[in-house]
């Protein structure tokens, strides 16, 4: 279920720059204790199969998604990341998913500006009886960032390809 | 839009009345025709105390310094000035009752070549939202006017933008100034000076630049009060108001048209939420 | 021993320029966002090297970069092992255009610190293997005082090639060191800039048409003082409360020591991310409040007066008892780029006219 590679992918934001072979896309996902953190277990216990690019960090919340853990994750390893949380009004705490849907928009839309492919931050609310909506998430992420093809902006020195 | 001698008249008879230890205000820099603030603690003094459209600098930034902190301040602020002044106040950095404060009625400053400044010529509120006592005749709010950088810059192809941005991230110095300039970052330690810590940057490359000015600016999006002070001390000149004046597009056009510091007690766009806010984003 | 002077035109110094730049790893003013910065070029189109006094960074970043790799390290189970790291990219043989007196005497300053106690090889070799030919200013700037301070500017020895505007648009190109010369030789030669002439015809009245622009150049300074005077007030100022009030303004950034020839001052710093780091030496600033902070949390200079005193003292007192120079040359660099203009100038001045507290 691995995301297939084809030749020549090239970085959408540097089109000089050519994916080597056997590239494989990385995905950071941060995912809110209380649903998608569970959604996401519902998912392996169903049984059912979703891209294994995807490393998971588990937060308590949403809100708890500082903007600089995205560009800290696009400096290091990640060419996308994934942050999911709560539906609206299903937070655990109430309204944190409703502070961080705010912050969501603007980072992205900033991100966008300085020359990253808006596919490469996405947002999803999974909640924990939403195992196969999870499998679907991700393998939609993984599917758009390997047609982005590797990150290579600011990436910091022991991560610059 | 020349203040000057009503200005020093307020500040001579404050210091008479013994209501404020120290007055910030704006003083000719002794070689051209530029100005510089003034912090004033001699009533002496009062008389080098000017404010015409060369005044650009946003003086609330000294109210975090070391000569301001805990005494009695008088302050002159224009329209921008006053609402990071209204933000510094209902943070509680500022106490209302410490502060004198001569609100101006803004007509706009201009640069060196004596050209009006981009933000003045976009400004929405031009007249203090907090003061003492106003000079000048308040002319109310205007329209909100996406920033044309911000519309250019919008029609480029992802390609070009990224290489614009780059050569921005590139000629950053990291000295800082932009921050320290800045009257809305207060914090005894920024998150962006701790270079012992490994998740921070102490390097000076272009990938630090990028991780401390995307951190900083989204760290000031819905409280960025497009006063400029950053834009001012660059000294490489870099456009830093892109990065706020797009986060300031994105808010103003999603949350319910939210302008930073234009009301009293209004915390900023990301401390409050509606159920309205955009969703479709989201998958 | 005396070097040769070259006379030539506006075209033939552009020649000369293109050959360079054609043969060797050629730095330049570059302009971004409109301000110049030395960067490297492969036309001439692409730089200029009559850029104005007030540059973004002075020529030191290519000397002693804003942050430069000391190694790479790597942690596993047998423990951590280092690897070197990549090779210096400023190491090599090169020519540097358009570069101000001041900025030229700035390395000649910071080479008596770096080959003092620990010798910093990288930069010694990198001076070393750099050619640097220098424009002579034809008028001063608003914030430049550089005659006022210890060294002369019409016969420095800083840059290896000066140039200096004559009258009638004659353009004068001086060796000044011994590397210069040989440089000259080698590129002044046909048809390389065939326009380039030591002609005894053509150098007459050089000497006479030097020192009439020299004068004209003195002339135009706004700034004058008599260092040896300030040397000797400031030593004695330590206690004054001038510092408090020349520093009010100051908003305690990096600038004024990140774009100053002279500033020295650098941190190390780790960026390491799972089991991998590489050690960064970095430019660091003693008006930055964390300059002093020791690890157990006391800060020795937590007010702004004190952070100005370390700088003004360190210029004109400290590193002139050390080594017999100052530490400042003068390019009022720091007062164009301070976001409030705040010049060094102003500041020791100040102080050396304050009364000494009893």
């Amino acid at each position: 279920m691995e995301a297939e590679v084809k030749d020549k992918i090239v970085s959408i934001e540097k089109p000089e720059l050519v994916a080597p072979p056997d590239w494989k896309p990385v995905i950071m996902g941060i995912l809110c204790n209380w649903c998608s953190y569970a959604g996401s277990d519902l998912t392996g216990t169903s049984r059912m199969q979703y891209p294994p690019n995807i490393r998971i960090i588990r937060v308590p919340c949403s809100s708890r998604v500082d903007p600089w853990f995205i560009i800290k994750a696009l400096q290091t390893t990640a060419d996308g990341v994934l942050i999911s949380g709560c539906h609206p009004g299903d937070c655990h705490y109430i309204s944190g998913n409703y502070y961080a849907r705010r912050r969501f928009l603007v980072t992205k839309e900033l991100l966008k500006m300085v020359g990253f492919h808006e596919h490469r931050v996405q947002y999803s609310w999974v909640s924990a009886a939403e195992g196969a909506k999870f499998a679907q998430v991700v393998k939609k992420v993984t599917e758009d960032v390997v047609k982005l093809g590797p990150l290579h902006l600011y990436k910091k020195e022991n991560f610059s390809k | 839009m020349d203040y000057s001698k009503q200005i020093q008249d307020i500040a001579a008879k404050l210091f008479t009345d013994g209501k404020i230890d120290v007055f910030v205000g704006y003083r000719m820099n002794g070689f051209d025709d530029n100005q510089v603030p003034a912090v004033i603690t001699d009533p002496k003094e009062v008389s080098t105390l000017v404010f015409t459209e060369k005044s650009v600098f946003n003086l609330s930034n000294y109210l975090k310094a070391d000569h301001t902190r805990n005494k009695r301040v008088g302050l002159v602020v224009k329209g921008c000035d006053s609402r990071s002044l209204n933000l510094l106040l209902t943070e509680s950095q500022v106490k209302r009752d410490k502060l004198y404060i001569i609100g101006i009625a803004c007509e706009g400053v201009v640069d060196d070549k004596g050209q009006k400044v981009q933000n003045c010529m976009e400004c929405i509120i031009p007249d203090a939202v907090v003061y003492d006592e106003i000079l000048g005749t308040p002319k109310g709010k205007k329209d909100y006017i996406v920033n044309a950088d911000i519309k250019a810059l919008a029609e480029k192809g992802l390609v070009e933008r990224r290489e614009y941005f780059e050569e921005i991230f590139e000629n950053c110095i990291r000295c800082n100034a932009c921050r320290n300039s800045c009257p809305l970052c207060y914090c005894t330690k920024c998150c962006i000076d701790q270079e012992t810590a490994t998740i921070y940057n102490g390097s000076n490359t272009s990938s630090s630049a990028f991780h401390a000015l995307m951190t900083w600016s989204l760290h000031l999006a819905g409280r960025c009060v497009d006063c400029r002070n950053c834009e001012k001390a660059c000294p490489s000149h870099l456009p830093l108001h892109l990065l706020h004046k797009q986060n300031e597009k994105v808010i103003f056009g999603n949350f319910q048209n939210h302008l930073a510091g234009v009301e009293e007690g209004d915390r900023g766009a990301f401390y409050k939420y509606s159920l309205k806010d955009p969703d479709d984003f989201i998958m | 021993m005396s070097f040769s002077t070259f006379v030539t035109d506006k075209a033939g110094l552009q020649k000369l320029y293109e050959a360079i730049i054609s043969k060797y790893e050629t730095y330049a003013p570059v302009e971004k966002f409109g301000k110049y910065d030395y960067k490297k070029v492969s036309s001439l189109k692409e730089c200029d090297p009559d850029s104005p006094i007030a540059m973004t960074m002075s020529v030191k970043p290519l000397f002693f970069p804003r942050s430069s790799k000391i190694m790479k390290y790597e942690a596993n189970s047998a423990g951590t092992s280092i690897r070197e790291t990549d090779q210096d990219p400023l190491a090599g043989q090169r020519v540097i255009l358009g570069v101000k007196h001041c900025d030229a005497r700035g390395l000649q300053v910071l080479e008596a610190v770096n080959k003092w106690d620990y010798i910093d090889s990288d930069f010694l070799k990198r001076r070393a293997n750099t050619v640097i030919l220098s424009n002579r200013c034809d008028k001063a700037d608003t914030h430049c005082f550089c005659t006022s301070l210890d060294y002369d500017v019409e016969n420095l020895d800083a840059p290896d090639v000066a140039i200096v505007n004559g009258t009638n648009g004659k353009i004068y190109v001086q060796a000044r060191t011994e590397k210069g010369e040989t440089f000259l030789k080698e590129n002044s030669s046909e048809p390389m800039a065939n326009r380039i002439t030591n002609d005894e015809l053509q150098m007459t009245n050089c000497e006479e048409d030097l020192t009439k622009q020299y004068e004209a150049f003195l002339s135009s300074f706004r700034l004058k003082m008599d260092y040896k005077d300030v040397n000797e007030r400031m030593a004695k100022r330590f206690d004054s409360p001038a510092f408090e009030e020349a520093s009010r303004n100051c908003v305690s950034c990096n600038t004024c020591a990140f774009i100053c020839p002279t500033c020295h001052c650098f941190k190390i710093s780790d960026e390491k991310i799972k089991d991998t780091g590489v050690r960064y030496k970095s430019y660091d600033s003693c008006n930055n409040v964390y300059f002093t902070l020791e690890a157990g949390g006391h800060n020795p200079r937590p007010a702004k007066y004190r952070r100005w005193r370390q700088r003004s003292m360190h210029k004109f007192v400290y590193y002139k008892e050390r080594f017999g120079v100052n530490l400042c040359v003068g390019c009022g660099h720091c007062a164009i780029s301070c976001p409030v203009n705040i010049s060094i100038f102003e500041v020791v001045n100040h102080v050396a006219s304050a009364p000494i507290e009893s």
